[in-house]
């Protein structure tokens, strides 16, 4: 059955003072959150006590202003960041789009892209081989697909991102807020794909400050800030499985 | 110290069952790299000779001691740009994967995994043109040659090893990477490369000796110029393998997941 469980989930990492012959540089890297402590000592709280369950069918729509812990949640339930503080269970297959350039290699054609796209997601040759075609067909890129993915305009590339991204039917899937990159037309079929995806007893946790799209895909919203829970409510005008209209 | 070990055994088990990925990574950097030149990575091939008959044409001794030294320098820069190149790639490894890292579930190992792969296919080209160099000037092909390929084979086998370990060096010391690429650069000239050392005393003896490269240079090169097995040079290259080996796997056991934020 798919579902995730959230208890009590912290992350916690220390900002290291790099070993460095240069001036001590204050840029932060890594996920956002509340910086604490001073000195040598310093530590970013990104993720405080987060807790909630999902289960088959939900739509979860991460909301909350930038460095509110958003996109670090998502990571965090990818698998990328290991929580420092209490449990995450996560059943079902998580595939997630995070940046539409993850795995893509500007040099290489689309197609090959798709190849090196599924090979990252742990696919084999064989389920990539009888993908292509649907991926291709729902990218609607054409014979752009054998030319080489620098060529592509940033929607060009969201839609193919978001083609292989869904086309192995991920039983959970996580998504940041460029979905907004393709055209209308596109974010329509987008829409709909989530939409089978959900009522195929999937998950789908969209992080975005689009109050459209969150309204018309999430059946739950979670206002994140500063790393912590502030709301979690259930969409009222919602329910799972309902195909969205913007 | 345990738990480490196993983490780094898991990152390294799971890397190796996703070797799809990271072959078809490596391929492409190579193919990237040369993308849109006409001789494409045979440019590889024309570096390592260009080098080589540079280094003979200028250092090559007069008299008896001019046969085998052009073997001898094809040889020496064969292994030491491999390694010089594994180094100096290795410091920055994980700040050029940075987008992957953060973007996806992948095994560090696998990033290691990917530039060993690619610079064993680098050097293949050098291999190729030092094979040629050897056929025509060096001594005729013996059984002991085996000893070389078996010495190539450990420094293959140590690489992923020396990787990791640079590559946790660059990530939490980021000025390393100036360091060791100047330490590279000026290495060449402590390491028996393109000098002899025939028992000469002073500043060549404490850096025949001393330096950690010579072995490494030494298993691959004396068992075709001299026609023996090096064994002390083995023995020590063996040891010091096991020794990068240890630091390596204790690194990413410890640190694996920490990388991701001080990239």
């Amino acid at each position: 059955m798919v579902s995730i469980k959230l208890h009590n989930v912290s992350l916690v990492y220390k900002l290291h003072e790099k070993l460095t012959l240069s001036a001590p540089d204050r840029r932060v890297g890594g996920p956002g959150g509340r910086i604490e402590g001073s000195g040598r000592k310093q530590f970013v709280q990104a993720l405080d006590g987060i807790s909630f369950e999902l289960k088959a069918g939900d739509r979860l729509g991460l909301v909350g202003p930038n460095g509110a812990g958003k996109t670090t949640l998502l990571k965090v339930l990818y698998g990328i960041y290991e929580p420092s503080g209490g449990s995450v269970a996560i059943e079902g297959k998580v595939d997630a789009l995070f940046n539409i350039n993850i795995g893509f290699r500007r040099e290489a054609t689309g197609r090959r892209n798709i190849v090196l796209r599924g090979l990252i997601s742990g696919w084999t040759e064989a389920e990539i081989e009888e993908k292509m075609e649907d991926i291709i067909a729902f990218s609607e890129l054409g014979d752009f697909i054998d030319l080489p993915f620098k060529a592509y305009s940033q929607g060009m590339a969201a839609r193919l991102a978001f083609s292989a991204a869904t086309a192995l039917d991920p039983e959970i899937l996580l998504m940041d807020e460029w979905i907004g990159a393709g055209d209308a037309s596109f974010q329509d079929k987008a829409k709909r794909r989530m939409d089978e995806l959900a009522e195929k007893a999937g998950i789908i946790v969209l992080a975005s400050h689009s109050e459209a799209l969150i309204q018309s895909v999430c059946t739950k919203r979670m206002t994140l800030r500063s790393g912590r829970i502030e709301s979690f409510t259930t969409e009222p005008t919602k329910r799972a499985g309902k195909p969205a209209k913007l | 110290m345990i738990a480490a070990l196993n983490g780094a055994f898991d990152d390294i088990s799971r890397a190796i069952r996703l070797h799809r990925v990271w072959i078809a990574l490596a391929h492409e950097d190579i193919g990237d790299q040369h993308r849109r030149t006409t001789l494409g990575p045979l440019w590889l091939l024309v570096n390592y000779v260009a080098f080589v008959g540079t280094f003979v044409f200028v250092f090559q001794p007069a008299g008896k001691d001019a046969a085998g030294y052009a073997a001898y320098v094809a040889i020496g820069l064969l292994v030491w740009f491999y390694l010089m190149e594994v180094m100096s790639l290795s410091v920055s490894l994980f700040q050029r994967e940075e987008s992957f890292i953060e973007g996806t579930t992948l095994p560090l190992f696998v990033y290691v995994l990917r530039l060993a792969l690619q610079s064993a296919i680098r050097a293949g080209y050098a291999i190729a043109g030092c094979l040629v160099i050897l056929l025509l000037s060096g001594p005729p092909v013996a059984s002991p040659w085996l000893w070389s390929v078996a010495g190539l084979l450990l420094i293959l086998l140590v690489t992923p090893a020396m990787i990791t370990v640079f590559a946790f060096l660059g990530a939490f010391f980021p000025d390393s990477q100036f360091i060791v690429g100047n330490l590279l650069r000026v290495g060449m000239f402590f390491t028996p490369v393109f000098w002899v050392y025939k028992g000469q005393e002073g500043i060549q003896r404490y850096a025949y000796h001393w330096n950690p490269f010579t072995y490494f240079l030494e298993i691959v090169r004396l068992p075709i110029l001299n026609g023996e097995l090096p064994a002390h040079a083995f023995g020590v290259t063996i040891i010091m393998s096991l020794a990068i080996w240890m630091i390596a796997l204790l690194l990413l056991g410890r640190y694996r997941k920490q990388v991701i934020f001080i990239i």
